[in-house]
Formats: structure tokens, sequence, C-alpha cells
């Protein structure tokens, strides 16, 4: 760690971070205030460009807060509460199929369908879960969906959540042992 | 006389820090002085938060302060509980602001006290009544009283270099209250918060309805004050002294609190619908409080009650927000009430969940009279606040006539400190539930952080911001909470004087509306408040972190008659 940080030190600042002591609202880009969102929680749907007709899908997960007297959807155990906002494009569906959503731990210990989406090729759904996948896939059109997914995957994407992983191993901690923190 | 104190304060003190339990810094290096005066110390963490080689002698470029510090405790009366001070229209009450000794957890504490109780007198009085608060300073510093979320006239709100001087040492200052709204409210100085109010300077005004049946049938009502506080086995961590420390997540404390204890409790009869009035006076934590999976059902907000009852799981309250609610105790069993967080562990990348138990309730065999229990299961529709929301619905829609941005300014952090916030960036939580970064957040002080509202058509930032309305006028705010900015929070925002709707949250239309005063707005998030502007005079509005206050988040705006 005593060798490491000079360097890093050393390579932040001839990538240009020597004036990160100042940093002002001002500086960044004109931010128009949105009207919706919020767009950073948003989860991009990204295709697999494995299945027919959808060898081009793509698209989006919208994630805002249940409904709430708090404002923000807290369980009783703590997680956040989301409703889930679906839509795909780029799909052509064949007669007798659908595209069926799914939410899913990263560990896919746990899975729940959130629903067909519709003509529209939207579907809404929640999930109160710190860590979550979307997967879309291409189902029969009629019938029990069951507990899992049987058909390809055309879709899917991470909860922003998702991104956050362990600093053992990685920059300032990189001489951090990864075994002793479990990974 | 104040130039003498604080010179007792920061110099002629005894060492209460030569016992530091270094249990608690197991496997970090705490290479800090100890002499004989009030030096840093590191504050308490978990032990499993590996820390930056180099990083652990730094201490917050501001000094440390710590009111009382030194002196004999036995100097100061014991602080008692909460009293409930019953005011008809016209009544006068003395209170002061004094040093006193408290015991938590069975350690003693120099802290403050409003008529010497914790939480201080509790006011309760009348909708439509005017009471006196002839209020004297006997801390060791500046202080001011605001009345939070009474729309009373602009000269008592009690901000200093607004509506008055500060109350100096010795000095007095005569409030005039008016209560306009039934419901909780709570009153802490407007100096110094995350100091005074910190050491104990809060106490609720309890503003009865004057209407029959304004609420459903309860069987009792009993406040609960939440707030916590940063000890460790040396004692209270101090504060910065010429601007706050904790400046960049606000000061989260490890000791939680129910009314001023650490192990409150409350017996009562099975089948008893109780109200509990709940306030948080916490400095910066957000609690989600659970009444051991009792059912519950929120009736008010800060300033009144919500168009219909609503049934909840929990509560999520923010820092300086009322929530008034019915719990049904059909069980005889015990209740544990909690604050059940998902917190943070940056390290790992991993949500941790954390249940901090706050206190008591044990349902005995006896049943209650009486019965509320069919009347509880029904969620109660009041008419009389849909009635006076639908005056403003033809406002829903209309286009904000302000928009803020909630932002973040640093200068002169430790490097370190800069290029981890950085490098930590692929995820930023809707809500701080804990200090994920206690030695980061400790590190930042008020002088290197400027928590900015940003006014994004003029581009006018915090108190260069005055807004102009008029007596009547219906204002819609636009609050983004900007995510990409350089340490992002959740901001519970306060306007003073007046009352608000929340009306939108990220596009989403709120279908069951409260009057407020202070509301969370997430980090990420697009939150929507229409003001009701009734209340002439210059005032403010604000982020009800004491540290982030502090750091300059807040703004002004002047009501014309």
């Amino acid at each position: 760690m005593h060798r490491l940080l000079p360097s890093l030190l050393v390579v932040l600042t001839l990538s240009g971070w020597s004036s990160l002591e100042t940093r002002s609202a001002s500086d960044s880009p004109t931010c128009l205030i949105p009207v919706s969102g919020p767009e950073y929680y948003e989860i991009d749907l990204v295709g697999t460009r494995k299945v027919r007709g959808a060898r081009m899908a793509k698209g989006i997960g919208e994630v805002t807060y249940a409904s709430s007297p708090f404002g923000v959807a807290i369980s009783a155990t703590g997680t956040y509460v989301v409703s889930l906002n679906l839509s795909m494009e780029n799909v052509t569906l064949d007669d007798g199929s659908s595209l069926v959503a799914w939410v899913t731990t990263p560990q896919l210990d746990q899975i729940k369908p959130l629903g067909r989406f519709s003509e529209e090729l939207r579907v809404d759904g929640q999930t109160d879960w710190n860590k979550f996948l979307l997967v879309v896939t291409l189902e029969p059109a009629s019938g029990d969906l069951g507990d899992i997914w049987s058909g390809p995957i055309v879709a899917r994407g991470m909860s922003r959540s998702g991104l956050m992983h362990t600093m053992a191993g990685h920059g300032p901690f990189e001489t951090e042992p990864c075994a002793v923190y479990g990974y | 006389m104040l130039a003498r104190l604080l010179l007792l304060v920061f110099l002629a003190v005894p060492a209460l820090a030569q016992d530091h339990d270094m249990m608690d810094h197991s496997g970090h290096n705490m290479n800090m002085n100890m002499g004989d005066s009030l030096v840093w110390r590191m504050p308490p963490m978990k032990m499993t938060m590996p820390m930056i080689a180099g990083t652990m002698d730094d201490v917050p470029i501001v000094g440390p302060m710590l009111p009382g510090y030194g002196m004999d405790l036995s100097m100061f009366a014991e602080a008692k509980p909460s009293e409930i001070f019953d005011l008809a229209d016209g009544d006068t009450l003395h209170m002061d602001a004094s040093l006193v000794r408290r015991t938590i957890d069975g350690q003693e504490y120099i802290m403050m006290a409003y008529g010497g109780m914790y939480p201080g007198p509790l006011i309760r009085a009348d909708r439509g009544s005017k009471v006196i608060v002839e209020f004297t300073n006997n801390i060791e510093m500046p202080t001011t009283v605001h009345w939070h979320g009474l729309r009373l006239d602009n000269e008592f709100d009690g901000v200093p270099g607004v509506t008055q001087d500060p109350v100096l040492t010795g000095e007095s200052f005569t409030y005039e209250l008016k209560f306009p709204d039934t419901g909780m409210y709570w009153y802490h100085p407007h100096m110094r918060e995350d100091v005074q109010q910190d050491l104990g300077l809060y106490g609720n005004m309890l503003v009865d309805p004057t209407e029959e049946n304004y609420y459903g049938p309860s069987n009792r009502e009993v406040p609960l004050v939440f707030d916590d506080i940063l000890i460790d086995s040396s004692g209270l961590i101090p504060f910065g002294d010429s601007a706050p420390t904790h400046a960049l997540m606000g000061r989260f404390g490890n000791v939680l609190m129910v009314n001023g204890i650490t192990d409150y409790h409350l017996d009562v009869d099975k089948g008893e619908v109780v109200r509990f009035y709940l306030t948080n006076v916490a400095n910066t934590r957000t609690f989600n409080l659970v009444f051991g999976g009792a059912k519950m059902k929120v009736v008010a907000g800060d300033v009144s009650k919500y168009e219909r009852e609503q049934f909840v799981e929990s509560v999520v309250i923010a820092p300086a927000e009322r929530y008034i609610v019915d719990v049904y105790f059909d069980e005889e069993r015990e209740y544990a009430i909690t604050n059940s967080i998902q917190s943070i562990d940056h390290f790992r990348g991993v949500f941790v969940p954390e249940t901090h138990h706050l206190g008591t309730i044990m349902v005995g065999s006896e049943k209650a009279e009486p019965d509320f229990g069919s009347q509880f299961v029904k969620a109660l529709e009041f008419e009389d606040v849909q009635s006076d929301i639908a005056d403003f619905r033809q406002y829903f829609d209309k286009q904000p006539d302000h928009n803020l941005r909630l932002t973040v300014e640093v200068n002169d952090l430790p490097r370190w400190i800069v290029m981890m916030m950085e490098v930590d960036t692929l995820f930023v939580p809707p809500m701080e539930w804990n200090d994920a970064m206690p030695m980061m957040n400790w590190l930042s002080s008020g002088e290197q952080v400027d928590w900015v509202l940003l006014d994004e058509d003029t581009g006018r930032k915090s108190m260069d911001i005055n807004w102009n309305w008029k007596v009547g006028d219906v204002v819609k705010i636009r609050i983004f909470n900007d995510p990409k900015s350089f340490h992002p929070m959740n901001h519970p925002f306060h306007i003073h004087g007046q009352r608000f709707l929340v009306t939108e949250m990220d596009g989403q239309a709120n279908p069951n509306m409260a009057w407020k005063d202070t509301q969370i707005i997430p980090v990420g998030s697009t939150v929507e408040l229409l003001v009701d502007v009734t209340n002439p005079g210059k005032w403010m509005a604000h982020c009800h972190i004491a540290e982030h206050l502090h750091a300059g988040m807040m703004l002004s705006f002047t009501v014309d008659e």
C-alpha cells in the first residue's frame, strides 16, 4: 500500500487530477432538471443478439419508488421498494410467442416473473431486492410462466446497485488480500 | 465572559482522552497526541473497515471543541425527563438553555437542555392559540430558538442575522408563538445546530385540534423523539470549533436514543391503539422505524393529516420530519422498536442488513378499554384535508416557478479523500442510512465543503438566492438532487414559515398528500413542491442535515404582503 499510493498519485496527477482541490457546480455542464426519472437508476436492457426476430432488441427498465407516504419507499427490512417499468424495441414476435420479464438476484438463487410484455412491448412490476438483474426472455404466448424461464434470453440488465463491488484488490486497496474478505 | 469560558473549554482542561478504548480501533493505527488538552481522536468505526496507510494520523483542519469540556460534572444539575406544559391562549413559559449533566448508558456527560429537560419541555396548546416563551441563554455559545414548522410571525422565527440577533450568553429573547395548524412540531437552535441540537437542545410542541373526532380513536398518545449521538469510551467525540466536522455526510451518532435514553420502555394493554407522535431530531440520520410487526397506519405528516390513513410496515423519517402513526398492539408479547436499514459497506461493495434496537413495548394480558380494534382496521378518509388540498389542484400541472439543483463543491480536502470519492462512483445510494465512510466524513469540515442549492434559472447559489413571492401566491419548486456531483446525498429540505405539498416525485403524481414543511429529496430524484404562500417576511429554506446547513446549503425568500 505504501508503494502503491505515490504511484497512484502520479498517475492521477498526470491524468489531469491535479486540479481536484476545487470542484465547482457551475463548472459542470448545464443540467436541465429532469421531469421524470431518476435516470441515474435506469437499467439498460442489452440484447443478446441471439434470438431470431430480436437480434437488434434493446430496452430500458425505468426504476421509480413504489407509492409511499414518505416519498421514498422502504420495506420493513430496509430495502428499497421500487416500481419497474420495462419497455423493449426492435422486436418482432412470431405468433404464439411473447416476451416475458423476470427479476432475479445476481446469484440467480431467486427468480420472480414480472409478467408478459404488452403489444406495445411494455410491462410493469416491482421488487425490493438490493441488487437485481432484469431478464427478458422469449416464451410461449400462453400458459403458466412457471418459476424460471424456459425460452432464450432476449435482453438483460443489472440494477445500478449491482455495479457496486468490492474494493479489495482494486484501486487504493489493490494490495488488500481478496481472500481475507471472502472473494 | 464568553471569551473566558471558551478559554476554559479549549485550554484549561484535564485529559479525558487518556483512557480511550483502543479496542475500538484494534488494527487501526491511532498515533495521535493524547496530551493534556482537548485533542482530536479518531471517531469510532467498524473494525472490519480497512484504512489506507498513511491516513490514520489525519485530523480535521478545524480545532476540537466540546462545550463544558474539563469542567466538574458535579457543577451541573442532572437533567430530567421531559414534562408536558399545557398552555392556554396567552400563557407565558419561561425556558432557558443551559449546560446539564446527562447519563447515557451509565456514563455521565456534560450536555445541553432546554428547561433542564431531555427532550425539552413539551409545549401543548390548542390550535389557534398564542403563547409567549421567555427564553434565556445560559449556555456558553450564542443561540436562537427556531420553532420548526410553525407558521408564526416572521420576527419570531429564530434565524440569526435574518429575523433576530443571536441571543448571547446571559441574554434573553421573547418569542411569541402561534399555532395555526394541528399536529406535532418541534423547536431547536438555529446556530451551530450540529453542536447544540446534538447535545440535547430540542423539544416538541403538540398542537391539539379544536374539532371533535379530528383523528380516529386511540387509547393513548405517546411522543417519541429519535436521536443519535457520537460517543466512544472517552466520552463525546469533539465538534469542530470554527466549523462543523462531518460536512460530507453529517455527524452520524453511534448511540441511538428514544426520548434521550437508550432503553426506552412502554407497557400497554392488549388491544391498545397507541398514537405515536414521531420526531427525528438527529443531525443527519434518517430512520426506518419498525414497531415489532404491529399493525400500523400513518395518520399525519408534518403540518396536517394525510388525505387518507395508510397502512405501512415501517416509517421512514428524515431529520426534522414528524409523523403521527396509530399502532395496534393486539398480541400479548414484546414488540421491539427498531431502526431497520440496509447499510452499505463500500469496501466490500455490499448491502449489510442492520437492525438497531431502540426500545421495547410490552403488551400485557389485560384487555384495553375501550376496544378500538374494529375501528383501527379501517383507513379513515379525511375530507377536511381533501377539501383543503382540492383548492390547490388547479396548480398541480403548472410549470415550476423555480428549479433547484442540489450539488456540492469541495476545496482543500485531503487528496486521498478526493481520490477515494472519485474512485467509488459506480453506485450512489438514494439514501445514506449509516456513516459508510467515517474517517473521510469526519475529516471533511464546513471550511472545505460547500453544499449548494443551485437556482437553475438564474445561476445563483444558496444565500445569493432571494426569491420574491407575495402572500396568496402558490409557488412550485422543482428540486433535482444531482447524482453526479462530487458526493451525492439525500437532503431533507425544509421551508420556514410556510406549508407545502409534495405533488410529484420522479414524474409520479402523489396519490395521498399531507401538508409538509420538510421533505426527503433522495439522490437522483426530482421532487415537486407546491408552496402555499401565506406568511409575510424574510424566510429561509435549507437542508436540515445540520452539517450541510452550516456548509452553506440554504437560501432565502421574501414574502410581501
